[in-house]
């Protein structure tokens, strides 16, 4: 599936391939929506390097999962919705959210907000005559 | 982050100054800048040191994890060298803060309300709490000139409010504020263009506003307006000092009963001794009370300022805040643009037909980033695991607008600030302790606030509703832990920021706050800092009498 998986990390090879399959439990690809799963080898390395400096919960939340009498890919009823698991599915939806692929198809430029900026409509100032027509509303003092 | 270069201490002359501040964020910028122009040697001391634009997490294609991380707005979550840790553990609302050049202002909304004529008499019109000792025609001139230094952008004849200047256009309503807007027309209820301390025009050296979308996390375009890229560069260019990465232990006094300096360590952990003939506190309203309540002596057994009250450290205020997020059909603004747009005032002032007095703000929230809105989902249970996942993310996906509710919060003794017996920052100095709770007054409000905004977001098209009340990490607004009075026995500064205590310590932070208003406070400290600055320069021939 991947050449992913580290040997200088701190997760044993193990613990990363088990982490690998959550990844693609919790969001799998999509052809419909042109849109890879976070298994896939690069949005997982991501996943691999952020999971360094907050290796204590992902290590509760991998275990929990290892410790399943199901396969992982039959987990779902009893892993989504925990709070162990928490702090694993932020970074899991930190580093998908901004991965290229995943951005233009949701319609982004896979970029930075700075320096580019972003348009947004004025909108209808015209909207607020009606709030105007009340008048006063504070209160002398 | 927060990592500019270090001051070296070889250059640094430690003969008396004529002022020290402690703090260089919304007020100490401020109080430096407006002391300028008398001459005086004036040096500022703060913990952290100055933050470069470029590294502010919108210039990164990981700016939402960064968010939370090294530019959290939790200094216990942070924890950056900078940074102290805070016992919020008794605290159902959580600090934030931002230490370093520019203080909270870095990390703020640049949501900008002033107070209204009324938040000054809450006593005299509703019979509870205190009145200031001053009141809005005597801060008025100070929140025009505020306004001016800082570039404010609004739109003036709003209702709520007695007639005020507009220094510039206002951010962008959107799609996200009109949407939200005709709900209120609807019900005929208030809103208006939010002030905000961000530029819309090119202003005073700054670029305008690109809708980076990343406000409260450093404005790398440079439009909000911190105090690090507004006061402090005029400030300096006037001849005050700021030392960086100088954390201060304690504010020593003389035989006299006056402040004769300050003990800090400077960027190397060296302690170091700066005496100083008037010091004033800048640190707000956890800060402050930390450093006054670690100054003990003989003369001060209790901390200092604290003999004639004991009021240091207490009537801690923190703007309780509802979040009622719509989830809409149409695609909204999302990720793009300042959080803010628009404001309402409608519940702002007593209604004797609610079971509260006083009131509060919404403040429009524009939208939220593709990682906040799929945590949001995941985590509330609207985006599945598996094969429904993309499915409902795209249900929610820039389709999120809503509002917050700042519900003034009354003081009251037992919020309090204290020293942690055990809980010690990097030098040793012992932590702040937050103990508060939400008062009935103000869960009441809090209530209130989410129906209202439930019925509103309804109005507007909403199909469903995202509710938390209070934001539980929502401790921006630190306020009253040294409040300002006539009397001695009941308040810790006079009417002008002196300490009653030590004629020669003035406060000009959040913590002098007689009352919480009902909005975001930082127009508020800067047109306070600005008054008293103003006062102490009409009384330097007898400043200490």
């Amino acid at each position: 599936m991947t050449n992913t998986i580290a040997s200088d990390h701190p997760l044993t090879r193990q613990e990363q391939a088990l982490l690998q399959k959550l990844c693609r439990l919790i969001v799998p690809a999509d052809a419909a929506y042109q849109v890879p799963g976070a298994d896939d080898p690069s949005i997982f390395a991501d996943i691999l390097q952020s999971v360094r400096t907050n290796l204590e919960p992902i290590k509760l939340g991998i275990d929990i999962a290892s410790g399943l009498d199901v396969p992982i890919e039959q987990a779902t009823p009893m892993l989504e919705g925990r709070a162990e698991l928490a702090p694993l599915v932020s970074i899991v939806m930190q580093c998908y959210y901004r991965d290229d692929r995943v951005m233009e198809a949701l319609g982004m430029e896979a970029r930075a907000p700075f320096p580019k900026g972003y348009e947004v409509p004025q909108g209808d100032w015209s909207m607020l005559e009606a709030v105007q027509a009340r008048g006063k509303i504070w209160r002398d003092a | 982050m927060n990592a500019a270069k270090k001051n070296s201490t070889q250059d640094i002359d430690f003969s008396p100054v004529d002022v020290l501040i402690i703090g260089a964020g919304a007020s100490g910028g401020t109080v430096a800048w407006n002391l300028a122009d008398t001459k005086m040697r004036i040096v500022c001391l703060e913990q952290g040191g100055w933050t470069n634009p470029a590294q502010y997490p919108s210039s990164g294609r990981d700016w939402e994890t960064r968010a939370q991380s090294d530019f959290s707005i939790n200094p216990n979550r942070r924890a950056q060298p900078a940074d102290y840790p805070v016992n919020d553990d008794d605290c159902p609302i959580k600090v934030a803060n931002f230490n370093g050049v520019g203080g909270g202002t870095v990390l703020y909304a640049g949501h900008y309300p002033r107070f209204h004529p009324s938040d000054f008499k809450v006593n005299t019109l509703d019979g509870v709490a205190d009145d200031w000792p001053i009141d809005y025609s005597t801060l008025e001139p100070f929140y025009n000139e505020n306004d001016r230094m800082t570039g404010v952008s609004g739109l003036a004849g709003d209702p709520a409010y007695p007639a005020k200047q507009s220094v510039m256009p206002p951010l962008p309503m959107g799609l996200s504020g009109q949407t939200i807007a005709k709900g209120f027309n609807k019900l005929g209820w208030h809103w208006w263009p939010s002030d905000s301390a961000i530029a819309t025009q090119p202003y005073a050296g700054r670029d305008k506003c690109i809708n980076l979308g990343a406000c409260l996390h450093g404005c790398a375009q440079g439009a909000k307006a911190s105090t690090d890229i507004t006061y402090w560069p005029e400030a300096i260019r006037a001849g005050v000092e700021l030392r960086t990465w100088c954390r201060v232990k304690e504010i020593t006094v003389g035989e006299d009963g006056m402040a004769s300096g300050v003990v800090y360590f400077d960027a190397d952990g060296v302690e170091q001794f700066q005496a100083a003939h008037v010091v004033i506190m800048a640190c707000n309203g956890v800060g402050t009370p930390r450093i006054l309540l670690n100054s003990t002596s003989e003369q001060f057994p209790d901390g200092l300022a604290n003999n004639s009250s004991g009021l240091v450290g207490k009537n801690l205020m923190l703007h309780p805040y509802s979040s009622v997020q719509g989830i809409f059909e149409e695609e909204l603004d999302g990720y793009r643009g300042p959080v803010d747009s628009i404001w309402s005032q409608e519940f702002y002032e007593t209604n004797a037909k609610r079971d509260f007095v006083r009131g509060y703000t919404y403040e429009f929230t524009r939208g939220r980033g593709p990682v906040a809105t799929a945590l949001t989902g995941v985590h509330s249970g609207r985006i599945p695991w598996g094969a429904g996942h993309h499915a409902a993310y795209r249900r929610l996906y820039n389709r999120i607008a809503g509002m917050v509710a700042i519900c003034e919060d009354l003081p009251e003794e037992h919020n309090t600030v204290t020293l942690d017996p055990q809980l010690t920052d990097a030098h040793g100095i012992p932590a702040p302790k937050m103990t508060y709770r939400i008062s009935d007054n103000s869960q009441k409000m809090l209530d209130f606030s989410i129906e209202r905004a439930s019925e509103v977001l309804t109005v507007a098209g909403a199909k469903d509703l995202l509710i938390e009340s209070p934001i539980a990490g929502g401790g921006w607004h630190l306020m009253g832990t040294a409040r300002m009075g006539t009397d001695p026995k009941t308040s810790v500064v006079n009417e002008w920021g002196r300490s009653h205590d030590v004629r020669n310590l003035f406060i000009v932070d959040g913590s002098i706050f007689v009352t919480s208003a009902g909005v975001n406070p930082t127009r508020t400290i800067q047109a306070l800092a600005l008054y008293i600055s103003d006062q102490i320069k009409k009384r330097l021939t007898n400043l200490f009498d």
